[in-house]
């Protein structure tokens, strides 16, 4: 079954040696002493406190949406770092690398990177940037938020909402252990073909691109399932589809979006697969394989991709600039109806990402038409934003300042995929710095979205606010950093600099590369304040109210800050589009349910995280080629599930008196203390 | 319940007991979206048997005419539904709470799935044997990849089928037990469909090129 | 299409065009510059470029005004007329979704009249060109790991690395390529079109004036990506023909055999060209014939480590995946 595999295999360690750990390269090696002195830290500090229980308890086996949505976020700053610290290897490679007689160093012929750990660089910050920081950080938004929003308890599949972070958790370790024993992919994050084919690719790296990339879509299909499902079913009595908030919304089209792309690149990804584990011809050029078929399946995916984690930054935008503006959202039916345009559109538009792949000029002025379509419900999202912020009372704190900025970028990143669309421009730019620094603009709009909403929604989850001068110092620096970076890109682009360059042969660009590299310097200021705020916001810990920004309209404010982990200690009845806002109106925000009920929970599982564990090794296990490890832990989750479909446990009852005394003390219910032991619903039937 | 607010309206704010949501139609739903993306996963594979499915991506090598056993497709068609009808009938009894009767159903359908996916190997490793293996052109590897996609989820529903066999005796028609089952029909109806796509497909539309 | 009418366009745009120019004309830090369009091809790409940039202004810019006056204009200390409820007005619906429909459908119109003039395969905007009336020098070019190769069938020559043109001709353009994809691009002269194994696409284009240009690769195909420069040399007709003569002259034949060693992967720093008599016929033919049975050059682990200038030339012989 193994085609071609250069190099010795054993059968009980597959490709796997000594040789495929690089402790020649200075890099890698005091990057894993940092890593590795980084988790002895948490680890001991988790030991010295007597925490490891409280985090396996409470944490590791959790399905509460608020936990799981902490945990992806988590996930997605780690992963940010690290495509960040790629980001900044890359640009300072290309400075170093300029000309014919720039210097090498490290074995280099040019710069410090030679082509094949650069290669590698690139494509795991692309992977990482896109799968594992910001679809975790948008997955984690929307468990954090969506079911607080409806008025549910928690999402429709709690047990399968665990199962998509451990498998998207699992991918992202694939991605980490892929540092430090062996190599990731060099055929950059779309997977170049026939590049990526066994012939031309034959290392260990396209697998771990592969298998992480598969094991956190996988993740993700589930994740939109149960999106869906929790959105149609789980809403609290009185919340009719026109009463839902922008963000649900937004989260409902993203995910239906999520639902129908995913299992194509599923497709594309185990053709590859199948083409490089057992000798069939999908994609390489001989043999009948036609890798134009990967390349459109992957950008079927790819396009719509796009918008799966553009549209949530959208709906961010949309909570956002009501709030800090204190007026009800402008055109809430058509930005519903620009949510789904967008959505639509994004369907059909994925071949624009290949006009120089020798298309026609029908298909060509077809894509570059479709693509221009975008453009009309994008702008209709712009206005609505800026007639909410028209007579309104705007404030500028921390969030609003990110909406604005993402507006801006919003702004400037559409117009150059306006150009970009047009295949006449594309023909001079495309693969170039243009393009790199067009889509950055584009996941800045996200990023400033994902920044703002997790400033907005801490406070609901932590008790406390993120602290707003370090936080707006955080903002400021980034934003310069971002301008730094990315407007000489463009510049450069139009110099004609192509993507994914080891070395420019032109000195005279030296300049602009400077600057961008200044940028670069900036963000690691911007890194500086966030970790500041972080600091001081722990420190200090001043409690929120429940509406904790004062000028709140959606339902998540309603319940006590820090939000308890039962979410609402019985449902609200849905009266209005903005409840909060319209209770406000009537004055009854703070009048509390009288009496309560009793309410039933899952309990928590271990066989979720079990599952993550054991798509590490398969995953691990296939890369390598180690057979009998990937047919064991296969086995193994095939085994877990079954056992765990045979367990009678169906969740625990929270008495009414537990809710009144949690109730009355908000603190012993928060997402981050202790729970006390409580019986199973079968044991209690037991006894 | 209503709460008088201080203009002395009286205003429903809350709703006790309305979090109670029926867990067998919400993992029903669940399970048809995830049909939905099964389904998007089938039609990838039409499509790239569709644009594969041509001489130049035959290599030289033989084309859906000369790979497929017509007879034995419209034999696996025939099997295939009766398997189907089977199941149904299955859940006919567990309308009545009759466990052996659902035992019997799934039973049937599992053994002739099993029959199904008997011929549909011996079909495949004789083309292989042929030298006609997924490895000969591009169009062999989306033929087998397609056939046996199919035949994977097939063995997958025959897997699931002998857990529920097990679990009708053992636990009995519990909520999650009757869940499973008529999710499960949903998925054994689901690759029968799939399949009478293949057959319309390949074995028809490819058979008469 | 209307050639003519679109010429006298880009005269009525011609201060436009001056503007970006005169921008960069004071900067001379770059070498390649897209704002200097050079032939017929590049000058409509950016022709409709600009036409599609100054429309798309008239959105861009007062969105872009109300994002910095509006929350300045009501932020809360400004006391500015405040209405809460205020959330929906169907004229301003209307408009939001109206003006931004007009812009996209008229730049729609523009860009697909924009694709068939510079359509790679046919450009429009060549059709009526003063080249056209003679007969066009055809290129076949072959990417390699990581060299351009350029072969003239009607010439019977062949270069590495170095394309040269006679002035006022339309060069039409052959690619394939022989394991990887690679982008074929000549920044102020021809469309970016990628050349792929097995596969065959064009591009065209005429130059007036005699030049010298830089062109690359711009599409990743392994470790030598970053070297693929190639010289973009335009001559005039006569030098042309005497260069030609003295390559028909050179000793070195461009047979199938001696192509498989050059299209072993090779780092061609600083793009060193090489001049070959009497290639092979059908050279172009039996490259993609290869590539179509499943040949390819795989990449020595030694350029895993470093690459070196050269280091794997006629290292070995091509292998087949199976």
């Amino acid at each position: 079954m193994q085609v071609a595999v250069d190099g010795p295999w054993s059968p009980l360690l597959g490709r796997l040696s000594l040789a495929a750990i690089p402790y020649d390269n200075p890099i890698l090696v005091s990057t894993f002493a940092v890593v590795a002195l980084l988790g002895i830290v948490i680890i001991g500090a988790a030991l010295y406190f007597g925490k490891l229980g409280y985090i396996w308890r409470e944490w590791l086996t959790t399905v509460d949406h608020k936990k799981i949505g902490v945990m992806y976020i988590i996930l997605g700053l780690v992963m940010l770092f690290r495509g960040f610290m790629d980001g900044a290897m890359m640009r300072t490679q290309q400075l170093l690398a300029d000309g014919p007689n720039s210097p090498g160093y490290l074995g280099a012929q040019h710069g410090y990177l030679p082509p094949y750990h650069f290669d590698q660089i690139y494509t795991a910050h692309g992977t990482l940037m896109l799968f594992f920081a910001a679809t975790p950080l948008v997955a984690g938004l929307g468990n954090l938020i969506v079911p607080l929003q409806i008025g549910a308890r928690d999402m429709a599949f709690p047990y399968l909402n665990a199962t998509s972070l451990w498998l998207t958790v699992s991918g992202a370790a694939l991605c980490m252990i892929s540092l430090f024993v062996g190599e990731f992919s060099n055929a950059t994050w779309v997977g170049l073909m026939p590049f990526s084919e066994m012939p031309t690719n034959p290392g260990v790296g396209v697998d771990y691109w592969m298998w992480a990339f598969q094991l956190s879509s996988i993740g993700t299909t589930f994740n939109a399932i149960n999106m869906i499902a929790t959105i149609v079913k789980m809403r609290a009595p009185g919340m009719r589809w026109f009463r839902m908030p922008v963000y649900c919304w937004s989260s409902l089209t993203t995910n239906i979006i999520g639902l129908s792309i995913f299992p194509v690149v599923t497709v594309a990804l185990t053709m590859l697969g199948i083409d490089r584990y057992f000798g069939t011809h999908f994609f390489t050029a001989g043999y009948g394989g036609n890798f134009m078929l990967y390349v459109n399946l992957f950008w079927i995916w790819g396009h719509p991709e796009v918008y799966f984690l553009m549209l949530p930054a959208f709906g961010l935008f949309s909570e956002i600039v009501p709030t800090f503006s204190n007026k009800a959202l402008f055109g809430y039916p058509t930005m519903v109806a620009a949510s789904f345009s967008i959505g639509g559109i994004g369907w059909v538009v994925w071949a624009h990402h290949f006009f120089t792949m020798g298309m026609g000029p029908e298909l060509n002025g077809y894509f570059s038409a479709a693509t221009m379509l975008v453009g009309i419900p994008t702008g209709v999202k712009a206005f609505n934003w800026l007639f909410t912020m028209y007579r309104g009372r705007i404030t500028y704190a921390t969030p609003m300042l990110w909406a604005l900025i993402g507006l801006v970028l919003l702004l400037i990143g559409g117009l150059t995929g306006m150009m970009l669309s047009a295949s006449v421009f594309d023909y001079t730019v495309h693969n170039s710095l243009f393009v790199v620094a067009h889509f950055h603009c584009m996941v800045l709009v996200i990023g400033a979205a994902l920044f703002a909403g997790v400033t907005y929604w801490w406070p609901k989850v932590f008790g406390f606010k993120l602290d707003e001068r370090n936080g707006q110092m955080y903002f400021w620096t980034f934003v310069l950093a971002s301008l730094l970076v990315f407007v000489p890109l463009f510049y450069l682009g139009f110099a004609g600099v192509t993507r994914r360059l080891d070395y420019i042969y032109n000195p005279a660009l030296k300049p602009l590369l400077w600057v961008s590299e200044g940028g670069i310097g900036m963000y690691f200021v911007s890194l500086f304040y966030f970790g500041k705020m972080l600091y001081v916001s722990l420190r200090d810990q001043i409690p929120a109210q429940a509406d904790a920004w004062g000028t709140g309209r959606t339902l998540e404010w309603l319940t006590h800050t820090p939000v308890p982990f039962y979410n609402f200690a019985v449902t609200p009845q849905i009266n209005a589009r903005d409840e909060l806002a319209w209770r406000k109106a009537k004055g009854v925000e703070g009048v509390q349910p009288t009496h309560y009920v009793p309410i039933h929970l899952p309990s928590n599982t271990a066989v979720p995280v079990i599952i993550g564990a054991l798509a590490t090794v398969f995953g691990f296990a296939m890369t390598w080629r180690i057979w009998w490890l990937s047919i064991a832990s296969l086995l193994a989750i095939i085994i877990v599930v079954i056992i765990r479909s045979f367990d009678k446990n169906e969740g625990y009852v929270l008495s009414a008196e537990d809710i009144a005394k949690m109730e009355n003390q908000v603190a012993l219910a928060s997402i981050i203390a202790e729970q006390p032991k409580r019986p199973a619903l079968a044991q209690v039937e037991a006894h | 319940m209503a709460t008088s607010n201080p203009t002395g309206a009286a205003l429903a704010l809350w709703n006790p007991g309305a979090d109670e949501h029926d867990p067998i139609s919400a993992r029903t739903y669940g399970f048809w979206l995830y049909l939905i993306g099964d389904a998007l996963l089938f039609c990838s594979l039409f499509a790239s048997y569709a644009v594969l499915d041509n001489p130049v991506n035959a290599a030289g090598g033989p084309l859906t005419a000369q790979v497929i056993n017509t007879p034995h497709g419209l034999w696996q068609t025939f099997i295939i539904l009766a398997s189907v009808l089977a199941y149904s009938l299955g859940t006919v009894s567990l309308k009545n709470g009759n466990a052996a009767g659902v035992q019997l159903g799934i039973l049937a359908a599992l053994l002739l799935g099993g029959a199904f996916l008997y011929i549909s190997g011996t079909d495949l490793w004789a083309l292989a044997a042929q030298g006609n293996g997924p490895t000969r052109s591009a169009f062999l590897s989306v033929f087998f990849t397609l056939l046996l996609t199919h035949g994977l989820h097939m063995l997958f529903g025959i897997l699931w089928m002998l857990v529920m066999l097990v679990q009708v005796g053992v636990l009995g028609f519990t909520k999650d037990v009757v869940g499973r089952l008529l999710n499960l029909r949903l998925f054994w109806q689901f690759q029968a469909t799939m399949w009478v796509c293949v057959y319309f497909y390949v074995y028809l539309l490819g058979g008469a090129r | 299409m209307n050639p003519p009418k679109q010429r006298r366009a880009s005269l009525l745009l011609k201060p436009l065009l001056a503007l970006p120019a005169l921008l960069l004309s004071g900067c001379t830090m770059a070498g390649i510059r897209l704002f200097h369009p050079a032939g017929l091809v590049a000058g409509a790409e950016m022709h409709y470029t600009l036409i599609l940039v100054i429309t798309m202004l008239i959105i861009i810019v007062p969105t872009l005004l109300m994002t910095i006056i509006f929350p300045l204009r009501y932020h809360h200390s400004r006391n500015a007329k405040y209405t809460p409820d205020w959330h929906f007005s169907l004229t301003i619906e209307l408009l939001a979704w109206g003006i931004p429909f007009a812009i996209v459908a008229f730049l729609c119109y523009l860009t697909i009249q924009g694709v068939y003039a510079v359509n790679p395969w046919a450009p429009g905007i060549l059709a009526n060109a003063p080249g056209a009336r003679q007969p066009p020098i055809n290129v076949e070019v072959i990417a390699t790991d990581w060299q351009w190769v350029f072969v003239y069938p009607d010439q019977g020559i062949a270069t590495i690395d170095d394309l040269v043109v006679p002035s006022g001709r339309v060069v039409h353009l052959q690619m394939t390529a022989t394991s990887n994809m690679n982008g074929f691009y000549i920044p102020q002269v021809a469309p970016m079109v990628d050349a792929m194994p097995a596969m065959e696409s064009r591009d065209a284009f005429e130059l007036d004036q005699p030049a010298t240009y830089t062109g690359f690769s711009t599409d990743f195909s392994g470790a030598g990506f970053s070297w693929m420069q190639f010289s973009t040399r335009v001559v005039p007709q006569a030098e042309f023909d005497s260069w030609v003569a003295s390559v028909q002259a050179n000793p070195n034949q461009l047979t199938y055999a001696a192509f498989q060693k050059i299209a072993q992967p090779t780092v061609n720093a600083g793009a060193k060209p090489a001049y070959f008599s009497a290639p092979d016929k059908n050279l172009f033919g039996e490259v993609m014939t290869a590539a179509m049975q499943g040949v390819v050059y795989p990449v020595p682990d030694s350029f895993t480590k470093r690459v070196s200038d050269n280091s794997a030339q006629g290292a070995q012989a091509p292998a087949s995946p199976q």
